[in-house]
């Protein structure tokens, strides 16, 4: 019945009635002839009526019940029952446009030896507030700067041909449970066998989500502890430059260097001047991410380059506090694995459901 | 050689937990509304039973004015293979055919919503209704032709 379907979009929630709708109904206004794609909703163990609500829209739901078990995981449960050729993942805070499914559609069919492709942030996010715009100007600065090997084969939106998906051993549901690198681990991987993934700018999406300071936090410190433990720093960095942790965390070594120097400074000074040592630090810092704010002011004008200065200021230092945390983690207890009762499950191949989190095998 | 030995150890005694795991799990039955977490020490005790597959819903919307023949319904739901699934039928007003419908698709439950009821609505209805771990929305439009007398039409 639905075996002449071309693509499978797979979207992965949890607790994203604010912006589902709007995801979803973006999905649905694709140029694309409705007959050629399907459209599966995997709910991760939402508790605010998300599946129902994707039920509006979709072609298939699938609810996961228990503790919730991370977008790989939930991204793979919905591959697994796609019927198309390609698989495109979306978040469920991304707003694609009409064009982005046929666009990547025949960005593969033109290109055979292309077997991912992933979209990239535009300038305009949905939420006004500064947080929001911050993070989105941020994440776009590095899209825009990407020039390395490898991309991010899930976020905000990206489709790999079905066949590499499964060859590749799909997204690794162990160490990305929670933290949303998954698509860079899965990137690296097709790298490494010789697959070929693209990094588009042309293909631009637009974020939904409002963010805070707190949630940016949360979400810097998450993608750089499992930067540093799970994936290593100086590897993804030359496959994915581009990736946010990376332009937080550029500029980190430096600054600490700055601070050092003024820190001994100050101490020699009979009557150190605390402002301007302050200052003279806070312009160092300033020089150091001359690009990025240059970036801002190109975008939005120098008094949004002006207001994001202490929320970058903050999440650098998260970002750099991530990693040390990282770093610490790996040396003292190794990599991100589950618990053994789990691994032991998955070892015997277990057939349950929900089924066991499984590793990605390269 | 040590260390080897000791990771040798340590899988065999993953592997009896998960044996034990799978013992504990087989003599359970599979429950309507059944909803369980992921392995842990709850469900090898016992306290929280397990299935070995996910529960499939079939969500079939029939909008309001839309007449489908029972043929055309039967033969979409038997697309679905031989396993077993729970069939949901949404329908805006009570359609004229209903009793026909009813008796070809003898398991389904009916949800009859007020004539007027959006599609989208139907699908959120019947979607809270939906026992499945994995649910499929088959539109009207998408059901499979099945002869001449099986035809999808809309009245007029």
């Amino acid at each position: 019945m639905s075996s002449s379907r071309r693509l499978s979009v797979i979207v992965p929630v949890r607790n994203s009635t604010d912006t589902l709708a709007r995801a979803l109904a973006g999905i649905l206004s694709s140029e694309l002839p409705r007959d050629d794609y399907e459209v599966i909703v995997v709910d991760d163990a939402s508790s605010d009526g998300s599946s129902e609500l994707a039920a509006r829209y979709a072609d298939t739901v699938v609810r996961l019940t228990g503790r919730t078990s991370g977008p790989a995981y939930a991204r793979n449960r919905g591959s697994e029952l796609a019927q198309g050729e390609v698989l495109v993942f979306i978040d469920p805070d991304t707003l694609v446009r009409p064009d982005t499914l046929p666009r990547m559609l025949a960005t593969l069919a033109e290109h055979p030896t292309l077997d991912a492709i992933s979209a990239s942030h535009d300038g305009a996010p949905a939420a006004r507030n500064l947080a929001s715009q911050y993070w989105n100007l941020l994440r776009r600065f590095g899209e825009q700067r990407q020039t390395g090997t490898s991309g991010d084969v899930a976020s905000p939106c990206a489709a790999i041909r079905r066949n590499v998906f499964y060859a590749a051993g799909m997204f690794d549901e162990w160490r990305f449970g929670t933290a949303p690198l998954e698509g860079i681990e899965l990137g690296e991987r097709l790298e490494d066998s010789g697959r070929n993934v693209l990094s588009s700018r042309c293909l631009e999406v637009t974020r939904l989500k409002q963010s805070n300071a707190r949630s940016l936090c949360r979400e810097v410190w998450n993608r750089s502890i499992l930067l540093a433990r799970s994936l290593g720093y100086h590897r993804t960095l030359a496959a994915v430059p581009g990736e946010v942790a990376f332009t937080l965390s550029r500029t980190g070594a430096p600054a600490f260097a700055i601070a050092c120097a003024f820190a001994l400074s100050a101490a020699f000074l009979r009557r150190p001047n605390l402002p301007v040592l302050i200052t003279i630090f806070l312009l160092g810092m300033l020089a150091l991410d001359l690009q990025a704010y240059l970036f801002f002011v190109r975008e939005r004008g120098v008094r949004f380059a002006i207001g994001a200065a202490p929320l970058l200021l903050l999440l650098q230092g998260t970002s750099a506090l991530g990693l040390c945390a990282g770093w610490l983690l790996r040396d003292t207890f190794g990599d991100r694995a589950p618990d053994a009762a789990m691994q032991a499950y998955a070892e015997v191949g277990l057939e349950t459901w929900p089924p066991v989190p499984r590793a990605g095998a390269g | 050689m040590g260390v080897g030995g000791t990771e040798d150890l340590q899988r065999s005694d993953r592997a009896s937990q998960a044996h034990a795991f799978a013992d504990a799990i087989v003599t359970e039955k599979p429950e309507a509304g059944d909803r369980s977490s992921f392995p842990s020490p709850n469900v090898v005790n016992g306290s929280d039973s397990r299935r070995r597959t996910p529960r499939v819903s079939v969500i079939v919307v029939l909008p309001e004015n839309h007449v489908v023949s029972p043929d055309r319904l039967a033969q979409g739901l038997r697309a679905h293979g031989d396993q077993p699934v729970d069939v949901v039928v949404a329908c805006a007003g009570q359609p004229t055919n209903l009793a026909a419908l009813q008796k070809s698709v003898g398991d389904a439950q009916f949800l009859l919503a007020p004539a007027g009821t959006s599609t989208e609505d139907l699908r959120e209805l019947a979607m809270r209704q939906a026992p499945g771990d994995i649910v499929t929305l088959l539109r009207a439009a998408r059901l499979p032709e099945s002869g001449a007398e099986a035809e999808l039409f809309t009245r007029t």
